[in-house]
């Protein structure tokens, strides 16, 4: 029995969502055949493959890996996590919550005061005590999504972003839940003979929640109310007609996507050993929308995906400029202008598109190209004027004199030089035309194909 | 109003379904103004009237998507006037819709399983695979065939034809196994062909259950249907066998009289 | 009464404030279904500007080319980029929107740090208007009040009076319908985008200098003028200005009260018992000042969704 899973509508760079002439207004559809040349037993291997590898990666990290790099692991281990969970609600469901970060603070902090409890030996041992983060989860998430959920559409993501500023809001004033400015700290306590004081414990703890909560959210998707869940997404109203409680779904599903972001915020409270109500903070809900929708929400491991690249890529790339964020923003958009299906949508694409991979691979390697010219633009002006307009470098110039040489990239540049500029705008319109070209070419093989 | 006029011999069983004086208002707008109707237990009833005369309107009145103004609806011998849509399907009336209302981006069997899951109360498990609920699946696939949608199985609902899609939408009216159904201009848009077949299916599929049907094609509405009621502007003003109607004076001053306004 | 008196001029100003960055907001979404995020990113660049541009060509000019350069923004803004990911949904819009805003407020910190810049009130404009109570009372702050009534009068005038006007009403409320009669459409969005950037621009412009011109600007002003938008409905410009004067009232005069649920409680003798409870119940009103707003938003939202005036759902 072929099941059905999250179908993607794969965006085609430079088409739009074709609509089939005799299709009602009210359905569009794009040409997207089940069929392709790279045979579904070789894409189902493929698949297969790559996540046993990621897996052995993941179970052999701690050993292969520098003690960073295994922080970073950990890190977007728990940002993976976080982006499904939120994907249950957003991607599956159809809801954009703007507030999740509540749910992610809130199993944080039932985590630490689990942690504290009994004099601080813990209410469990432990490795189960996340299990706390999913329980404040799962109880914030019914009240909220009991009432968010009253409303749809964009109605429901302000009340969402509102219910998510009002406890950031209080959380200071509620010391004794929130511990104000300095938060809730704890400690992790040694248990099943393991001290949980290394980081390599702590790291297959976060590991084994990640995978089982992962897990246990794909197999939810199988369930009757994880196909129900996508009916609340495509048609909430026909839902009614066919006999459901379209309200009562929609806060199970809120229910779930908390308590999961629940038990992430707990993860990351047992690996900070501390929490304060910075984590209710308007900038975690936004990464996750920014993690989910990069990573793609239509496929089920996409905003995992998007998670980990991202805070791998903050990881990597924070320490080398201060910029970081900005080029988050920037790729934010550029994948939701020209990728609108994210990061798995392109996989996707590959995967079901009828044509053979030497020519997708041609057109992947232009698109590349093009993109990465005009992203060496971006960068190269970026970190030029971040340097140009910082103040240590401002307090160095002298009225009159020319503007001193700034190091980037291991040359020297002189600022006040037009040559200096040329570059980054070459480079830009260089990337452009490649882009241009390409997908020109791109959209002429289609309408041949077409007509 | 009037008592409906019936040839058929009056029956002992209530009604499948009864419109006791209902009114529907928007503001000032009166819609629909006072209708009697009694649909009787395996009746095949059919609504026809001009645009506008608010038949869309009454369905929804009775589906639970709007609240009557004034008025009884009772399905059965039960009061189902002002209930949410989800209770008055469960308690056994599903209706189709007019824009084809289904899940575009799910496959033509998730759409009809999603219908059938209803019915086995499961809808909040989340403990089992679907897949080990073969009693579904297989009224499913059940559907899939009987709307001739089975080489159509994994398809997008929103990449089907049109009058695919329309097949699609009668077979999720059926999924909940309604004791009546309302079916909202099912054969818009399909070919000859087509509209032969699916008449075909209601006859079949409707054994057993009560059909009430707006229908602008009058071979269907004539050949298919027991009874036909005409609403023009919010009223009914004739009820009765397809030959009575034909030959009903008010009715055809309603249709010919449009025609000279037009 | 002179805690009364004066935050109720403050009030009142604040709220013709909001009302100058929320106008734009509401009527775009009015137009096309959009909450645009990157709205008060508008007003932000207008602060950024005018602080800018003034040290080269005086205050007036700068308050007054901050927003023409801001409106521009805005067309920009509308015509390259919202239009491209219009295909894709309302949800789509509403994150580029996002992450748009994301950009502008790097960018902001690029180039003019992390902190808060010295856009200072001009001397020749930072004199009392009146006494009040003893205190002067600055005319910035009446001028501020002033400016922005006499936008909503410009508005509500070019709406109401010209033919522009209805063309962009036809085009708000039913834009298929005013596409077949011939009117271009797509420029009416752009331009309502536009002139919406450029009102917010303007009031950045103004009130930078008053209140303070930091990155965070954005955010800070941004979900007041969303709770403004959704208490007001969305797409009414005098429901915009009826819950802008309302939030306005209610911030200044929340801030002053130094109540709390138990001092309330008092009355009935049950004051210790609830200091005793702690937690909420001791939270001063002024405390909470900042989050009324989102109560008042939430209450609209879940009770009518469609605002204090806005059309139905």
């Amino acid at each position: 029995m072929n099941e059905s899973t999250n179908k993607v509508l794969p965006g085609l760079p430079g088409s739009a969502a074709k609509m089939r002439p005799d299709v009602s207004p009210t359905v569009s559809a794009t040409a997207s055949p089940a069929t392709s040349l790279r045979s579904p037993a070789a894409v189902s291997l493929a698949s297969r493959l790559l996540m046993v590898s990621v897996l052995l990666l993941l179970l052999i990290a701690p050993f292969v890996l520098p003690q960073a790099l295994v922080n970073a692991a950990i890190q977007m281990l728990i940002a993976a996590l976080f982006a499904t969970a939120f994907n249950v609600l957003a991607g599956q469901g159809g809801m954009l919550s703007f507030g999740h970060a509540a749910y992610f603070g809130i199993g944080a902090f039932a985590t630490l005061h689990a942690m504290n409890a009994l004099g601080g030996a813990g209410l469990l041992p432990t490795p189960l005590l996340p299990i706390f983060g999913a329980l404040g989860g799962c109880l914030l998430g019914l009240v909220a999504g009991w009432f968010s959920t009253q409303r749809s559409g964009v109605y429901f993501s302000m009340i969402t972003l509102a219910l998510a500023e009002l406890l950031h809001a209080l959380a200071p004033h509620l010391t004794s839940v929130f511990g104000g400015e300095a938060g809730v700290s704890s400690m992790r306590m040694p248990a099943w003979g393991l001290s949980f004081g290394e980081p390599m414990h702590v790291y297959y703890l976060t590991l084994a929640w990640v995978l089982a909560s992962l897990g246990a959210l794909f197999f939810f998707t199988r369930t009757p109310l994880g196909r129900l869940t996508l009916g609340l997404r495509e048609n909430a109203m026909r839902l009614k007609f066919l006999g459901y409680d379209v309200h009562a779904a929609r806060v199970m599903v809120f229910m779930i996507s908390a308590s999961f972001a629940g038990v992430a915020g707990g993860l990351l409270a047992m690996n900070n050993e501390a929490g304060n109500y910075v984590l209710f903070d308007v900038r975690l809900s936004s990464e996750v929308v920014l993690n989910a929708y990069i990573g793609g929400t239509g496929v089920f491991f996409g905003p995992a995906l998007g998670a980990a690249v991202m805070t791998f890529f903050g990881y990597a790339v924070s320490d080398l400029t201060r910029s970081w964020l900005l080029y988050q923003g920037l790729i934010f958009v550029v994948v939701m202008m020209f990728m609108p299906n994210g990061l798995s949508g392109v996989v996707l694409w590959w995967q079901r598109s009828q044509r053979s991979s030497a020519v997708l691979a041609r057109y992947a390697a232009g698109w590349s190209l093009g993109a990465l010219a005009c992203a060496a633009a971006v960068v190269f002006s970026v970190e030029l004027l971040q340097r140009v307009l910082g103040s240590d470098y401002q307090s160095q110039l002298v009225d009159a004199q020319p503007w001193p040489a700034i190091t980037l990239f291991g040359r020297d540049w002189l600022p006040g030089a037009v040559s200096t500029w040329l570059l980054p705008l070459l480079l830009l319109v260089a990337g452009g035309l490649i882009l241009n070209r390409v997908t020109r070419a791109w959209d002429a093989l289609n309408e041949e194909e077409a007509a | 109003m009037s008592a409906v006029n019936s040839i058929h011999p009056v029956s002992t069983s209530p009604a499948a379904l009864t419109l006791r004086n209902v009114s529907k208002s928007f503001g000032e707008a009166h819609i629909i103004r006072g209708v009697d109707l009694e649909l009787q237990r395996g009746e095949r009833h059919a609504f026809i009237g001009p645009n506008g005369a608010g038949k869309s309107t009454l369905f929804h009145l009775i589906s639970g998507n709007f609240k009557p103004s004034a008025g009884e609806i009772l399905l059965g011998e039960l009061p189902i006037g002002g209930l949410s849509p989800e209770r008055i399907n469960r308690m056994g009336l599903a209706r189709s819709f007019q824009i084809t209302n289904i899940f575009p981006r799910l496959s033509v069997f998730e759409n009809l399983r999603l219908g059938v899951m209803q019915r086995f109360g499961m809808q909040y498990t989340l403990w089992r695979p679907i897949s080990q609920y073969r009693k579904v699946t297989a009224l499913a696939e059940q559907l899939l065939e009987q709307v001739r949608l089975v080489r159509h199985r994994d398809t997008l609902g929103g990449e089907l034809s049109y009058s695919e899609q329309r097949s699609l939408e009668i077979g999720m009216t059926l999924a909940s196994d309604p004791k009546v159904l309302l079916l909202d201009e099912p054969m818009a848009g399909m070919s000859r062909e087509e509209t032969d077949y699916t008449a075909e299916l209601l006859r079949e599929l409707s054994v057993g259950r009560s059909l009430m049907i707006v229908e602008h094609d009058m071979d269907v509405v004539f050949s298919l249907c027991d009874r036909i009621s005409v609403l023009v502007y919010g009223q009914v003003v004739a009820t009765g066998t397809p030959e009575e109607i034909r030959n009903n004076a008010q009715v055809q001053e309603a249709y010919l009289g449009k025609e000279v306004a037009a | 009464m002179e805690f009364f008196t004066v935050s109720l001029i403050n009030g009142t100003i604040y709220g013709l404030l909001l009302f100058m960055v929320s106008a734009g907001l509401t009527l775009i979404f009015g137009m096309m279904g959009v909450l645009n995020f990157a709205h008060t990113s508008f007003y932000m660049v207008g602060a950024y500007l005018a602080y800018t541009l003034q040290t080269f060509i005086g205050f007036w000019p700068a308050v007054i080319i901050a927003p023409l350069i801001v409106g521009l923004l805005g067309v920009v803004v509308e015509r390259w980029f919202l239009r491209r990911v219009h295909r894709y949904g309302h949800a789509h819009e509403l994150l580029l929107t996002f992450g748009l805003s994301f950009i502008i407020a790097e960018i902001i910190k690029l180039f003019f740090g992390n902190y808060p810049v010295n856009y200072q009130v001009p001397a020749s404009l930072s004199f009392a208007a009146f006494r009040l109570f003893g205190t002067d009372y600055p005319f910035y702050r009446l001028m501020m009040g002033l400016v922005s009534l006499l936008m909503f009068g410009l508005i509500y005038l070019l709406l109401s009076r010209t033919r522009i006007g209805i063309v962009v009403r036809s085009a708000i409320y039913r834009p298929a319908m005013a596409e077949t009669l011939g009117h271009n459409v797509p420029l009416v969005f752009m331009g309502v985008f536009g002139v919406g950037a450029a009102l917010a621009g303007l009031a950045g412009a103004i009130a930078g200098a008053f209140y303070t011109t930091n990155p965070n600007m954005a955010l800070e002003l941004g979900v007041l003028v969303f709770v403004v938008v959704v208490i007001g409905g969305l797409g009414s410009l005098e429901g915009a200005m009826l819950s802008s004067i309302l939030i306005g009232l209610i911030s200044s005069f929340a801030v002053g009260v130094d109540v709390s649920l138990a001092d309330a409680l008092d009355y009935v003798g049950a004051g210790q018992w609830a200091r005793d409870l702690g937690g909420l119940m001791t939270l001063k009103v002024s405390s909470l000042a900042a989050t009324i707003p989102f109560a008042l938003m939430l209450l609209v939202l879940l009770v009518r969704p469609s605002g204090l005036m806005g059309e139905k759902e």
